[in-house]
């Protein structure tokens, strides 16, 4: 059953490997958001390790909205998505293929974006690089959970990538709050980061557990 | 269901008008509070404006599972109506809450946690309008926005948890504050009347607009069975 879902990310993966489209785009959107956040707010060292943990998470969440809006992109022509859909297999395992494509591309930028990050913006923070990069984690299963199921939602919409940023911005409010706040005082040392964590793992928890059943409900004919 | 409420629409519309000229008389008539003033008067819009916006969109709630489990059309139709009521009361929630906050916080605006629930609850009403909007296929439209509103429905309590964590300025809710009574009894019996105008006001609105969408959808089919040129 999990066999399935494995293909179907290994085959989003790969594919967008050899074709290099996603995960570069993704990474050379979030290196574009970093320069253009460095130019508007010329942060000096103090601001720096204050605004950091929002410049992340927003730089994350704006470069995960270039992932969703393809998450189903290898899926539109010649009726591919029909062919998935004939498959034998649940649809919650096929949300789970998708879903864990889309994650892993996400990670990876991510893991990718942090030191970038840390060196441009001239944060002292390598000890704590295990601890964000763990926040980061818990904040992306819920983020991308949540996300394809809605670039699922608005893949045959007009103007869909419009239309994923406004469901998705104002959905993922509490990842947002709860991840720069944790990030926050990974930071600084300073502070109870137990509830913040927390209320990341209710968000992942509550949509990992809804989303396949909303993506059966939406394919099934 | 659908001749039902055109029937009765323009009974409730009527009990509607008459509770809110009461209920007007009543604020108007009724005596400044010691520390808001006069300003006070916009809390017996202010709240029950943001009752029916939190309640509307549980009615939308309950519509949609009700369409994505049983298929009705009528489901479907209600929770189209809904919406766009639900934002217009999300929006007097906000303009008024502004107004108030002006003179008593100095301030049109705080970043608290009912102040934003708000906000985003106006963000995801319009998203749902949006989403149904945006795809071709009526039918998979009313599914993805059926969808849609139960994840909104699901998220709201998060977002209101965490906004709550992390910060809180508003005044304790008027109803159930930490002093009880928190309202005294001259400011309550209009505010109740109010709450009661307000929910009414909302039925004769929904009311109005499923019958709109209704006329609106047979509209459309006869459209397209037609000769085929649009």
């Amino acid at each position: 059953m999990l066999r399935a879902a494995y293909r179907i990310a290994w085959k989003d993966v790969v594919g967008d490997f050899r074709r290099r489209s996603t995960l570069s785009a993704m990474l050379f959107f979030a290196i574009a958001v970093l320069v253009v956040f460095q130019a508007a707010f010329e942060p000096d060292r103090q601001e720096a390790n204050r605004l950091l943990p929002g410049l992340l998470w927003v730089t994350v969440l704006f470069t995960s909205l270039v992932g969703l809006g393809r998450v189903f992109q290898a899926e539109e022509e010649d009726a591919a998505f029909e062919g998935l859909l004939l498959s034998p297999m649940p649809r919650g395992v096929l949300y789970l293929g998708k879903w864990w494509g889309n994650l892993f591309l996400t990670l990876l930028v991510e893991i990718l974006l942090l030191p970038c990050m840390l060196v441009l913006f001239n944060v002292d923070a390598w000890d704590r690089l295990h601890v964000i990069l763990g926040i980061l984690v818990l904040g992306t299963l819920g983020l991308t959970g949540l996300g394809v199921l809605l670039a699922a939602l608005t893949q045959a919409a007009r103007s869909r990538e419009t239309l994923l940023a406004l469901l998705l911005l104002p959905l993922v409010v509490p990842l947002l709050i709860a991840g720069v706040q944790a990030t926050g005082i990974a930071l600084t040392q300073n502070g109870n980061m137990l509830p913040w964590l927390q209320l990341l793992v209710i968000f992942d928890v509550v949509y990992l557990s809804m989303a396949p059943w909303g993506f059966g409900w939406l394919v099934e004919e | 269901m659908i001749n039902f409420l055109a029937r009765i629409q323009k009974y409730v519309g009527g009990v509607a008008l008459l509770l809110l000229l009461v209920g007007l008389y009543l604020v108007i008539n009724a005596p400044p509070d010691f520390q808001q003033g006069n300003s006070v008067r916009i809390m017996f819009i202010h709240v029950p404006s943001a009752q029916m916006a939190l309640f509307l969109y549980l009615v939308m709630t309950g519509a949609s599972v009700l369409y994505l489990w049983k298929r009705y059309e009528t489901a479907d139709i209600i929770a189209e109506a809904a919406a766009p009521v639900g934002a217009a009361f999300s929006v007097v929630t906000l303009a008024t809450g502004s107004i108030w906050g002006k003179p008593m916080w100095g301030a049109w605006w705080a970043w608290d946690a009912r102040l934003t629930s708000m906000l985003v609850l106006l963000i995801i009403y319009v998203g749902v309008m949006a989403m149904r909007s945006a795809l071709d296929e009526p039918a998979k439209g009313a599914k993805a926005t059926a969808i849609l509103t139960l994840v909104g429905a699901v998220d709201l309590p998060i977002i209101h948890f965490s906004v709550v964590w992390w910060r809180t300025l508003h005044q304790p809710s008027s109803f159930a504050g930490k002093v009880k009574p928190a309202i005294a009894g001259p400011l309550l019996t209009p505010l109740l009347i109010m709450a009661l105008a307000f929910a009414i006001m909302a039925a004769y609105l929904v009311i109005l607009k499923t019958k709109n969408v209704a006329d609106q959808r047979r509209l459309d089919a006869l459209d397209s069975e037609g000769t085929g040129h649009v």
